[in-house]
């Protein structure tokens, strides 16, 4: 006689063989569209590309080429930096926008679509205002001079174009923030006031409410906001390649550039800055992760 | 032990006018209930006092000193809120020792009294569990401690025993009552439930529409309230219009004898309250009794201890409440008596 534990066992083997089905579309999407691409680039870097005439799979000359550069670790340093400084900011910035955004304050509604708006304008668009507000015969450098501080525009300090990056990190920081805010608002909603209120009742002052209480508690958001705007700057391409300082470009850039070389067999060589680029990030980013589990873990979240 | 007062304390949100006027004493060491309907400003006039609030007018005095200008978390009061609000992130052990740490309390004190309060609340073997791992009663009682340890001078709690079961309640009653009065914490609790308040206040304050309707002990709000609305919040099952004139109130049931000396009146109209539990069932008309009404049994029911009886006296009903210690049939006659002290007479203060 078949136990009933029998048959509750196989009633799930098939509730699982129906999830699979039901996964299978969704999974062969993802396998063609990321699987294939990467597949086909770390192929490509690895020097097969029988259509521009080029067989010689495996070799690992053009990483070593690359690796094997100063120039890399350069350009390696500068994508980071870049990322990480603009992401800090944005950080920053949108905690303590979204913080503002659940208090009452006047004028409130208009301050939530004023912050968003960032949100809709294209990248290039803030790269065109990055340019027009702070450049040499700025905006910014004209008022300057206009209220005497500088003797000419010219003489305005060098913003753009320069690698500590002011002008790339301004553009990242403008259209970040808003995302960062716009996360972080719909954590804190959920969150609510009043935990905040009962820390403040049993004595704690500002920066214990928030350090103890509050940031804990969004912390969820903090990861998850930071960790798409970080990968998306480390791979990022535009605002560095207008408003960065040159050689030593950041690696997109620098990929960029021999992607669109006169001689096509430096695509091999552009592949293997993209697998780097793409092996570095999401080392990065699993490493983020990995550290944020074991912080949940401690705190009993599972 | 601090002595809390509201002096026309009003709060508006917006336009909306959530506390008309508030007056209230509350002396050092007394539990006071704050007893209402849903929406009523139980909750607005809690907060008003811990300082989330600001009052839109009056004062609020903590032993007669105005403390609209201390922030709330130097006004060392304690809240319980309706919903916990535990800190998710922290295990038991964690929310209770916050208050003590974040005022820099010396680690071996907080050690001490982390045991001492976990052993009041029962709550040992839970300590290093978190808020999303205990039951109702459970978190109620992190709630509790959590600010009970921080010894506060005015311990607010906003209905705390709203999401308990039954038989929890009735222990969680008697754990805050000893509580409260081995500690002598001047204490205000919500509740919308009147057995409770009863039960539990040394005064009641009763809330209308963000009004202070009556505020008085526990039995003279059940015996003498100043108002239908109130009786009638209060469980009065008997309330009958009357025309009062020469220490009497005539009745569509008959005419009371009235005791002038415990409840004095005006001639004109009124209300007279009969409490059921005060009401003789007789069997036989008995000349001896005062204020016989003759009537018939038309409902029973039963309660185990006690038994409620529905007469009907020449078109009114009448509840009549009795221990269950005989039994009368529905549809006998009965005659019923009310002695003149009883009855309680609600009349217009106009
Ligand atoms: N921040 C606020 N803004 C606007 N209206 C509010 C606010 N807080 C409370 N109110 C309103 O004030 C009234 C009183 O609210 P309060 O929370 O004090 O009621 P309560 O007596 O505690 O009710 P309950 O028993 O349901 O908890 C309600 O009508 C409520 O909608
Ligand atoms: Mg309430």
């Amino acid at each position: 006689m078949p136990t009933p534990k029998t048959t509750e066992l196989a009633r799930h083997r098939k509730e699982r063989m129906w999830m699979w089905l039901q996964l299978l579309p969704v999974l062969a999407v993802l396998t063609v569209l990321f699987g294939g691409a990467l597949v086909l680039a770390v192929m490509q870097s690895l020097g097969f590309a029988p259509w521009f005439g080029v067989n010689t799979f495996p070799d690992f000359s053009y990483f070593a080429a690359l690796w094997g550069g100063g120039f890399f670790w350069k350009s390696l340093g500068l994508t980071l930096y870049y990322a990480t400084i603009s992401t800090l900011i944005a950080l920053v910035l949108g905690t303590f926008l979204a913080l503002a955004l659940v208090r009452h304050f006047p004028s409130k509604s208009l301050y939530k679509y004023l912050y968003k708006l960032p949100l809709m304008i294209p990248y290039t668009v803030g790269i065109a205002l990055a340019v027009i507000m702070l450049g040499n015969g700025g905006m910014l450098s004209r008022i300057f001079a206009f209220v005497g501080l500088i003797g000419d525009p010219s003489e305005f300090p060098q913003i753009l174009k320069t690698h500590y990056g002011w002008g790339v990190i301004a553009v990242y920081v403008w259209k970040q923030t808003p995302f960062v805010t716009l996360t972080l608002y719909a954590v804190l909603l959920g969150v609510g006031r009043e935990t905040e209120e009962a820390a403040t009742i049993l004595g704690a002052n500002k920066m214990q409410v928030f350090f103890q209480v509050t940031l804990p508690q969004i912390l969820p958001g903090i990861v998850s906001s930071t960790l798409i705007i970080f990968a998306f700057n480390i791979g990022a391409f535009e605002a560095p390649f207008i408003l960065g300082g040159g050689f030593p470009d950041t690696l997109p850039v620098v990929a960029w550039r021999y992607f669109n070389d006169a001689d096509y067999t430096l695509q091999l060589q552009g592949m293997a800055t993209v697998v780097s680029i793409t092996l570095i990030a999401s080392g990065i980013l699993y490493s983020y992760l990995a550290l944020y589990r074991r912080y949940e873990r401690r705190i009993g979240r599972n | 032990m601090t002595k809390v007062q509201l002096k026309g304390v009003r709060k508006e949100f917006g336009k909306f006018v959530a506390i008309s006027e508030i007056d209230l004493d509350i002396n050092s060491g007394e539990l006071v209930a704050l007893l209402g309907p849903s929406g009523c400003g139980k909750t607005t006039t809690l907060r008003m006092i811990a300082g989330l609030e600001v009052p839109s007018f009056g004062q609020i005095l903590f032993d007669d000193q105005d403390v609209s200008e201390v922030p709330v978390q130097d006004r060392n009061v304690g809240m319980v809120f309706q919903r916990y609000a535990l800190f998710p992130h922290m295990t038991v052990e964690k929310n209770v020792m916050f208050g003590l740490k974040v005022r820099g309390t010396p680690t071996e004190e907080i050690k001490h009294r982390l045991e001492e309060i976990l052993d009041v609340v029962q709550l040992q073997q839970f300590r290093h569990r978190f808020p999303a791992q205990l039951s109702g009663g459970q978190m109620q009682r992190v709630a509790i401690a959590r600010t009970l340890i921080t010894n506060p001078s005015v311990l607010m709690m906003d209905e705390p025993l709203a999401n308990l079961d039954t038989k929890l309640r009735g222990e969680m009653r008697r754990f805050i009552r000893d509580l409260q009065q081995r500690l002598n914490i001047t204490t205000i609790f919500v509740t919308h439930d009147q057995v409770e308040a009863m039960e539990l206040a040394d005064r009641v304050a009763v809330i209308f529409n963000g009004k202070l309707a009556q505020y008085d002990a526990p039995d003279a709000l059940y015996q003498r309230p100043n108002s239908i609305e109130i009786a009638d919040f209060m469980g009065a099952d008997n309330i009958y219009e009357a025309q009062i004139s020469a220490g009497r109130a005539k009745t569509a049931f008959g005419e009371l004898q009235l005791d002038q000396l415990s409840n004095p009146v005006r001639d004109g109209v009124g209300h007279v309250l009969l409490r059921a539990e005060a009401v003789d069932l007789l069997l036989e008309a008995d000349a001896a009794s005062e204020n016989v009404i003759p009537g018939k049994v038309t409902g029973r029911e039963f309660f185990g201890a006690t038994v409620n009886y529905t007469v009907e006296c020449n078109g009114e009903t009448v509840t009549v409440n009795e221990q269950s210690r005989r039994m009368v049939d529905v549809g006998q006659d009965v005659w019923l008596s009310i002695q003149p002290h009883r009855i309680w007479v609600i009349q217009d203060t106009a």
